[in-house]
């Protein structure tokens, strides 16, 4: 197996296109131009909804680097994420991180986080801490 | 060991009049913060954020021409106020 070397990557799981790719503009603007963002939003066909092979592509564009943070919108992102990593193989699932964070402050956190140069662990670790950030 | 170790150490610096502590700016201000082993915090609008944090440092809310307090603690705490009291007035 390859040393992990390089920066995090962020894959943004969302049941919108636009959020996904607005979210990726956010992030890469305070994240700088180091950091890796992949997005997966919206159905096969574009509707609202997830599309596990979307995620799947995703998540294999992103697996270069020091492994992949994971960040997802609502329920079903969450199987679709579920469902994508299943069919990866054991050391390339291992490189993967999903983040039990809200997506908006989720990913600019880990993004950060990556930028920084940090470990997988670390940038999840960034991305989930987003839920003990209160906004007011 | 330093002899900053145990000591907070304590500066000011004052945000251009048009670069507010957003986006782009906050992101600088925590990749330069990180790369210190010190403890270090930014301080505005009555509010301590921790400044490897970036969600802490984008809810200060400080805009253009504001002046942040630095507090940094740890072996490298002067360094780390140092370089911010540097990188703060040269944000874009």
């Amino acid at each position: 197996m390859p040393e992990p070397n390089g920066h995090v990557n962020l894959v943004l799981v969302s049941h919108s296109a636009e959020i996904a790719h607005g979210l990726a503009d956010l992030v890469g603007q305070i994240a700088g131009p180091d950091v890796r963002i992949v997005t997966a939003g919206g159905a096969v066909d574009g509707s609202l909804g997830t599309d596990g092979s979307a995620v799947l592509a995703a998540l294999r564009t992103a697996s270069a680097g020091a492994g992949t943070v994971v960040l997802v919108d609502l329920g079903s992102s969450v199987l679709s994420v579920r469902a994508a990593i299943a069919e990866l193989t054991e050391e390339e699932s291992e490189r993967i991180g999903v983040a039990d964070a809200p997506l908006v402050e989720g990913a600019v956190a880990a993004g950060v986080a990556a930028s920084t140069g940090c470990t997988l662990a670390q940038a999840v670790e960034a991305a989930e801490g987003a839920c003990n950030v209160a906004k007011l | 060991m330093s002899p900053s170790s145990d000591v907070l150490v304590e500066r000011t610096a004052r945000l251009p009049e048009e670069v507010a502590l957003h986006a782009r700016p906050a992101g600088w201000l925590v990749r330069a913060a990180a790369a210190f082993a010190a403890d270090v915090h930014v301080s505005a609008n009555g509010r301590r954020a921790d400044a490897k944090s970036i969600l802490d440092v984008l809810a200060l809310g400080a805009e253009g021409g504001t002046e942040l307090a630095i507090d940094a603690s740890g072996e490298d705490a002067v360094a780390a106020a140092e370089h911010l009291v540097l990188l703060i007035p040269k944000l874009t």
